[in-house]
């Protein structure tokens, strides 16, 4: 058949194939090479051999002999299709593929390595398509599998919010059906008692007419007994009234800071020795229209309640300032309340604290944590009470192990007059594109504000406790602002996050925010002074304006 | 399947003293094919797979763990332990030179001498100190390690990985280093020669051996000087070999350095 092939005898086959062909030693040195890689390179026969074949490929094509070719020729005694570039004599690159057959000896010494160049340039330019294109495809990948997720969290988000409204909602309906139900009873309980207390006084006047004897003085102290006890279900049936709303309130003018100082003695023997009491009283507090006896009561509740919470000592602290509320604020309060400027009391102390769970119930009628015979399970019930027949409203924070806060909001008494509308910040004032981290750990108040960060055109990034927002902050760079409550589980309070944040990103914006009144909290220990701080609960346009102050301050600045 | 298994380790070979052989970049356990039956007679031995490498079990890799040479040693200790080794002989190539003395620091007793072939702390040039490599270099390794991953990697892994019964497709592979995970294996890459473990040399009190090739590549001649110059107690041996691999194209003259030395 060779005959077939005029003037092509095998040195011009082996010369012209269309394939490179080397011969090397193991080493790599190139005994012979054919004209077709010659011509492909540039260079002369005389220029390749005695030189090791490696040395003409590219750094990295150099690199990959050393760690993948030569040790694979070695172990295997063949390799196929290795991508490598040649360099060639005039500095251009020839991509191309390699297949290498190791000749041995007897002995399964290496003896001689014989190679067939393929030029690739074609099939490399299109595998660099083909990795271009499986990147796009990779980061579309993995963007619509952020989207996703995304999506979900959405999702449950939106599912999660539905089922704490209708959760407060729920506890909103119970507290009024219990008041109802309780007000009912005591109502015609109180009536009974009107007889019963009229018929033991006409019994006490008819006894001086009496003849005097054992018998009569019998009778006396009979009377005497049942009028005491009458009396004191009288006082409870007053107070299951309170948490009804039903008692009659003898609301007057009132000066907060006034009834304040004058029941203060008494609040320091009720709270003893070990509990330290502190007042803050907020100047030019507006006057409230409220039953004076009723606020008394409450003030003195909540102290009992602080005391009993405090069984080591701790310290009890009452603060009052004017407040507005408007209508983004009033529309979180399920149980209605109307938007204006109202008084703020409130009482925070440093005692054991209370769960959710046990939060959600302390308003109820005869709800206690303390031990049979030592409370009626009336006191909070009656803060409730009175507090919602005044038209204001309470909010309680608690956390266990740390302490708890209970506001009181009463509205501003201005007979006659209608409350000044507060005047709001106009939005676009307030907005913003910044990145902001929010860790709360209460879901509901995290989806506030989240809600309203959204709404403001921030990028809003959320978690619940101080490890996952380290982890978030150090994967964030382009973070602008941390926005974390104080108080908080998993290790970590507000302040430690704080100084952890401000080492990985020097220079990033902080501000607090905290249930507690800025006075319990800094003379708490738990903040420094002077430290940005928000407390709760804040209306839309506190936050907005807040967070837009903070971020148009001076990065890392504090406030004295 | 335990840590044993999960990195392919196997141990054969009679004698009191353990002899752990680590594969270097590019490779698996199999280079050892030439050098490590010469001291079964005398050493037990130890072979295993990098993670991403040989047989081992991909899953173990951890994108965190592994983006430094620390995470390596750290197997190399978990594997150590699992073994109970005590004052063994640790032999690493190219790059595991460097993850056996991480290891002996993290554990220490673990490694009584340390064998370190083509031994570099550092390959990207800085300053004063010659690696051989500049950054950009090794960014056109990664593209050329696509090219040579491409076509299989997405068709055959999935095979071999879900049919451990059947090595021999496995087997078929032209090139058995496409039994590394494309993945890992960019990323082993990457740690290994953009890594500087300069200042880890200091402080080792172990005795080692440095195993210095003619005209390497990959750890040249300066390379091996400063390594013995940093670390107390060692020797420098250079072979006749070339190249970055002397236990491939010179088996007996290493197994020889070894032997004489340990």
């Amino acid at each position: 058949m060779a005959d077939l092939l005029p003037g092509f005898d095998d040195e011009t086959l082996y010369e012209d194939a269309p394939c490179g062909y080397l011969a090397t030693l193991p080493d790599g040195t190139v005994l012979r090479v054919n004209r077709t890689l010659l011509r492909w390179t540039g260079y002369d026969s005389d220029e390749l051999c005695g030189t090791r074949f490696q040395d003409r490929l590219t750094l990295a094509g150099r690199i990959y002999h050393e760690t993948h070719f030569a040790p694979l020729l070695r172990m295997q005694g063949s390799i196929s299709e290795v991508a490598l570039d040649f360099v060639c004599k005039n500095g251009e690159r020839l991509p191309t593929l390699v297949n290498t057959v190791q000749r041995t000896d007897e002995e399964g010494r290496p003896v001689v390595n014989l190679t067939t160049v393929f030029d690739a340039r074609d099939r490399r330019r299109y595998e660099q398509e083909l990795l271009a294109a499986r990147d796009v495809a990779r980061t579309a990948a993995l963007e619509l599998q952020r989207l996703n997720s995304e999506l979900e969290q959405r999702v449950a988000a939106a599912v999660e919010e539905r089922l704490t409204a209708e959760d407060a909602l729920r506890q909103s309906q119970k507290m009024e059906a219990i008041g109802q139900l309780t007000g009912g009873v005591a109502h015609d309980f109180n009536n009974l008692l009107t007889l019963v207390i009229g018929g033991l006084d006409l019994i006490g006047r008819q006894i001086p007419s009496q003849p005097p004897g054992p018998g009569t003085e019998r009778i006396r102290r009979a009377r005497d007994a049942a009028m005491e006890g009458a009396r004191r279900a009288a006082k409870l049936t007053q107070h299951l009234l309170a948490f009804a709303r039903r008692q009659p309130l003898e609301p007057r003018l009132l000066e907060v800071n006034r009834l304040i100082r004058e029941i203060s003695d008494m609040l320091r023997r009720t709270l003893g020795e070990q509990v330290e009491l502190e007042t803050v009283l907020g100047a030019g507090l507006w006057d409230v229209e409220a039953d004076p006896v009723q606020l008394e009561n409450a003030m003195l509740n909540l102290g009992v309640n602080a005391r009993d919470a405090m069984p080591a000592g701790g310290k009890l602290t009452i603060e009052t300032h004017n407040s507005s509320l408007d209508d983004s604020y009033v529309a979180g309060v399920p149980e209605g309340l109307a938007a204006g400027q109202y008084v703020m009391i409130a009482v925070s102390d440093t005692g054991c604290g209370m769960d959710l769970e046990t939060q959600q119930k302390v308003f109820e009628p005869f709800f206690t944590t303390k031990e049979v015979g030592k409370g009626t399970g009336l006191g909070l019930s009656q803060v409730y009470g009175f507090v919602r027949q005044s038209g204001g409203h309470v909010r309680i924070y608690s956390e266990p192990g740390v302490g708890t806060n209970v506001k009181i909001y009463l509205p501003r008494a201005r007979p006659g007059i209608e409350a000044e509308p507060e005047r709001r910040v106009e939005p676009a004032a307030m907005s913003g594109d910044e990145k902001i981290l929010v860790v709360e750990d209460h879901e509901d108040l995290r989806h506030y504000i989240v809600g309203i960060l959204t709404d403001l055109g921030y990028e809003v990034v959320a978690t619940a406790d101080g490890p996952s927002a380290i982890e978030t902050i150090a994967k964030r760079p382009d973070l602008d602002l941390l926005l974390t409550d104080v108080v908080l589980p998993g290790g970590m309070n507000g302040r430690q996050i704080a100084t952890e944040a401000l080492r990985l990103r020097p220079g990033l914006k902080i501000l607090f925010m905290t249930g507690y009144t800025h006075n319990a909290i800094v003379h708490d220990g738990r903040l420094d002074p002077g430290v940005a701080l928000i407390s709760k609960p804040f209306t839309y346009d506190q936050l907005g304006a807040k967070v837009r102050s903070e971020l148009d301050g001076l990065p890392g600045h504090r406030r004295t | 399947m335990d840590i044993l298994g999960r990195h392919n380790v196997t141990v054969s070979g009679k004698g009191e003293r353990f002899m752990m052989f680590a594969h270097g970049f590019g490779c698996d356990r199999n280079m050892w094919r030439f050098v490590a039956p010469a001291f079964e007679e005398t050493h037990r031995i130890v072979l295993f797979d990098h993670v991403g490498c040989g047989r081992s079990d991909s899953s173990l890799y951890d994108p965190g763990r592994h983006s430094s040479l620390q995470g390596y040693a750290d197997d190399v200790v978990a594997i150590g332990r699992a073994l109970g080794l005590e004052e063994a002989i640790f032999v690493g190539h190219s790059v595991s030179a460097m993850i056996g003395i991480l290891a002996a620091r993290t554990a220490p007793g673990m490694f009584g001498k340390l064998v370190l072939i083509g031994p570099s702390p550092c390959y990207i040039n800085d300053g004063d100190y010659r690696g051989g490599f500049e950054r950009s270099d090794i960014d056109e390794l990664m593209t050329f390690m696509d090219s040579n991953f491409l076509g299989w990697s997405a068709a055959l892994t999935p095979q071999i990985m879900g049919n451990p019964d059947r090595p021999e497709l496995a087997e078929e592979l032209n090139n058995s280093f496409c039994r590394a995970d494309p993945d890992i294996a960019k990323s082993f890459a990457r740690v290994t020669f953009l890594s500087d473990n300069r200042s880890d040399l200091e402080g080792v009190a172990i005795p080692a051996l440095i195993l210095q090739c003619s005209e390497d590549l990959i750890a040249p001649d300066s390379v091996g000087a400063y390594v013995h110059e940093r670390l107390a107690g060692s020797a420098l041996v250079r072979l006749r070999a070339t190249g970055h691999c002397p236990n491939l194209s010179a088996p007996e003259e290493t197994v020889e350095a070894i032997r004489e030395w340990i």
